[in-house]
């Protein structure tokens, strides 16, 4: 600190920092039993002095959005991210959501504006990089270092810790050993990245996100559950290493510095994943111009006597004229009537060899979002049992599949959040409080129309 | 889609800017993807009319040869930037018909301004008799009677009536909207659809 940050600061506490952990897709109740069998007792000493609590989601509960709600405090109609693939819904070009289509601003920017000094990693849908005051650097939908990082002159200080965009999901899917290669990896580079930021950069707001554990769950999930003899003792090494992670960066907090670890949903084993456009075909909702489709044209595959079609996961949009590419369904009741008839009929289906319902809810989208870019939204968003994963492909030949590459999949009310130092009660709360609660703890003011509160104030 | 030709003609008196709007109106364009050329005063009469002089007959000439150039230019495609003080409505008029795609920037700041700013110390000149023929003092200025765009450079900044000229362009389909740069490039937007199918997503 130079001379007038010295004088400034003279007789008046320290200003407050946070220090936030990303850690995709860890369930509070997974990591509640790490700390009970005593497989993480960084956590377990962490979680005596502050608050670890469980968190819900948002639907649908990938990652994208969850992060999108986490990072601008808004629910996804005001945001505008509601999956990993969108739609126009005028040309049925399909296209990757990113920063350009978010339309909220984010916490790093509001901190940015109030002056305090940021670093931002790997947190999905960042890419392109939005300007902050400090350093962002893009997630796993970035297509390399040197378009991911704000300002560009940190690429060789990123280059020079080995730093990784992400895990390659297709070693991964080649075999368990390459997925445990491949994840443990990508840590190592997000480790090192973090400790280098801390000791190195000034920030009052530090965020790495770590997203190996969202694919490690996805690859090996099951095989932990299954305690097999093969895979279950590295999976939880990984999470040994986490657990070391977090104790090693509790020794160099101190008492101005707030802990905050945040996992965006939970996790569980797929029972079988569900193509809910094979659903909708086989009740002649969809129909397809040609069997099986191309699939370079992808949604324009789609017969225009169609009334409805699914995007990944389990977002049903109905062919709605005036706003789909050919739309047929009239607004108004013979809108409200297909929506109802999906519903119910999605609420029916049910797991033909264990006879399990599949899905929990059919929400509405306004019983969901509420905001600017409702239109964006699909129509009906189904909610499925923890097991079931509604996947978006446009054909499959067959309604459920279980395959051994993926094998888990996210849930949607075992989400957690951590924070250091402080005592807050348990009560039913959502990714939506995150934003509010830092801001709190950096004694930033609130910006006018979030959708939480802080647990904090 | 093809880009659509179009002469932009900037009129105005000496010192009303012309020359200061179009060369960054002249970037703005190009980086809209545009083919762009620009004809000014100042560069054409050291060219292509350097034999004449400032008659009321040569000034017509000059203002007929640019318009010659203006016009096959148009014709191909190009968005073309004239900057001439063109003080005469019938000649500015007769651009317009030959060249077809015209669009009229009227560039104003009121004469004590521009006496007082006097850029190339022309003003003093003629104020104290030594040009003669010199519009705005000893020859006519002729104002647009409905140009597409006014320009005023004495209240405005530059960034103001850049933008205004820019909107009517956009307006009228000469220039598209300026669009950031895509997130990907195609073979990238293939790496992450990879890499979200590898995942499940797609």
């Amino acid at each position: 600190m130079g001379l007038f940050g010295k004088l400034r600061g003279k007789g008046k506490a320290k200003p407050h920092r946070v220090v936030f952990v990303g850690l995709d897709g860890t369930p509070y109740t997974f990591l509640k039993r790490l700390i009970d069998e005593g497989r993480a007792p960084n956590a377990a000493r962490l979680a005596e002095q502050g608050s670890l609590l469980r968190m819900d989601s948002m639907w649908p509960w990938v990652s994208s959005v969850a992060w999108s709600t986490m990072m601008t405090g808004v629910n996804p109609a005001k945001h505008n991210i509601y999956g990993f693939i969108d739609r126009d819904a005028a040309t049925y070009k399909q296209f990757i959501p990113t920063s350009r289509h978010m339309k909220a601003r984010t916490l790093w920017e509001v901190l940015s504006d109030a002056g305090k000094r940021v670093a931002v990693i790997n947190v999905p849908v960042t890419y392109p990089p939005r300007q902050v005051n400090g350093i962002l650097v893009g997630g796993f939908l970035s297509p390399n270092l040197e378009k991911a990082v704000y300002p560009a002159s940190y690429v060789p200080t990123l280059q020079s810790l080995d730093y990784v965009i992400d895990a390659d999901p297709w070693k991964a899917r080649e075999s368990k050993d390459l997925a445990l290669q491949e994840v443990n990896a990508a840590l190592d580079a997000r480790i090192r990245t973090l400790f280098y930021l801390f000791d190195n950069e000034e920030w009052d707001y530090l965020h790495v996100h770590i997203m190996e554990t969202d694919r490690l769950h996805h690859f090996l999930w099951q095989q932990m559950e299954e305690d097999d003899p093969d895979y279950a003792p590295a999976f939880y090494e990984f999470h040994q290493r986490i657990d070391d992670m977090l104790g090693k960066l509790a020794t160099k907090l101190d008492d101005s510095t707030t802990l905050i670890w945040m996992a965006d949903h939970g996790f569980c084993t797929i029972k079988k994943e569900i193509y809910v456009n094979r659903w909708l075909m086989d009740h002649g909702w969809l129909k397809l111009r040609n069997v099986p489709p191309d699939r370079k044209k992808g949604l324009e595959e789609i017969d225009p006597a169609s009334v409805a079609y699914s995007l990944d996961p389990g977002r049903v949009v109905v062919r709605l004229q005036g706003r789909e590419k050919d739309g047929c369904v009239a607004p108004g009741a013979e809108y409200e009537a297909i929506r109802d008839e999906i519903a119910a009929a999605a609420l029916e289906l049910r797991d033909s060899d264990s006879g399990e319902p599949v899905f929990q809810a059919a929400f509405k989208r306004e019983e969901l979002y509420h905001g600017p870019y409702l239109e964006q939204a699909a129509d009906l968003i189904l909610a499925p049992h923890d097991g079931y994963d509604p996947k978006g492909p446009l054909f499959k030949e067959t309604l459920t599949y279980k395959g051994d590459e993926l094998v888990g999949m996210h849930t949607y009310d075992d989400a957690m959040l951590y924070v250091g130092g402080r005592q807050i009660p348990q009560t039913r709360f959502s990714v939506l409080n995150v934003m509010p609660t830092i801001l709190d703890l950096l004694d930033v003011s609130q910006p006018a129309g979030l959708d939480g509160a802080s647990l904090v104030s | 889609m093809e880009q659509q030709g179009v002469t932009i003609w900037m009129t105005g008196m000496s010192g009303a800017g012309k020359t200061a709007l179009a060369i960054p109106l002249e970037a703005e364009l190009r980086k809209r993807g545009l083919k762009v050329e620009r004809l000014d005063g100042d560069i054409v009469r050291q060219s292509l009319t350097r034999d004449l002089g400032f008659s009321k007959e040569d000034r017509d000439k000059n203002i007929e040869r640019i318009t010659f150039v203006a016009k096959l230019l148009t014709r191909n495609g190009v968005a073309v930037i004239c900057s001439f003080i063109s003080p005469y409505r019938m000649v500015r008029a007769n651009v317009r018909e030959e060249v077809g795609s015209f669009v009229e920037v009227y560039c104003y700041a009121p004469l004590e301004t521009l006496i007082e700013r006097d850029v190339k110390g022309l003003y003093k000149k003629a104020l104290a008799g030594e040009i003669k023929n010199f519009t705005g003092v000893s020859d006519p200025y002729e104002a647009p009677e409905n140009p597409a765009v006014t320009i005023d450079s004495s209240t405005e900044t530059l960034e103001e009536s850049l933008a205004k000229i820019l909107a009517k362009l956009e307006q009228l389909g000469y220039a598209p909207p300026l669009e950031e740069d895509e997130a990907y490039t195609a073979e990238e937007e293939a790496e992450i659809e990879s890499r979200l199918a590898a995942l499940g997503y797609l």
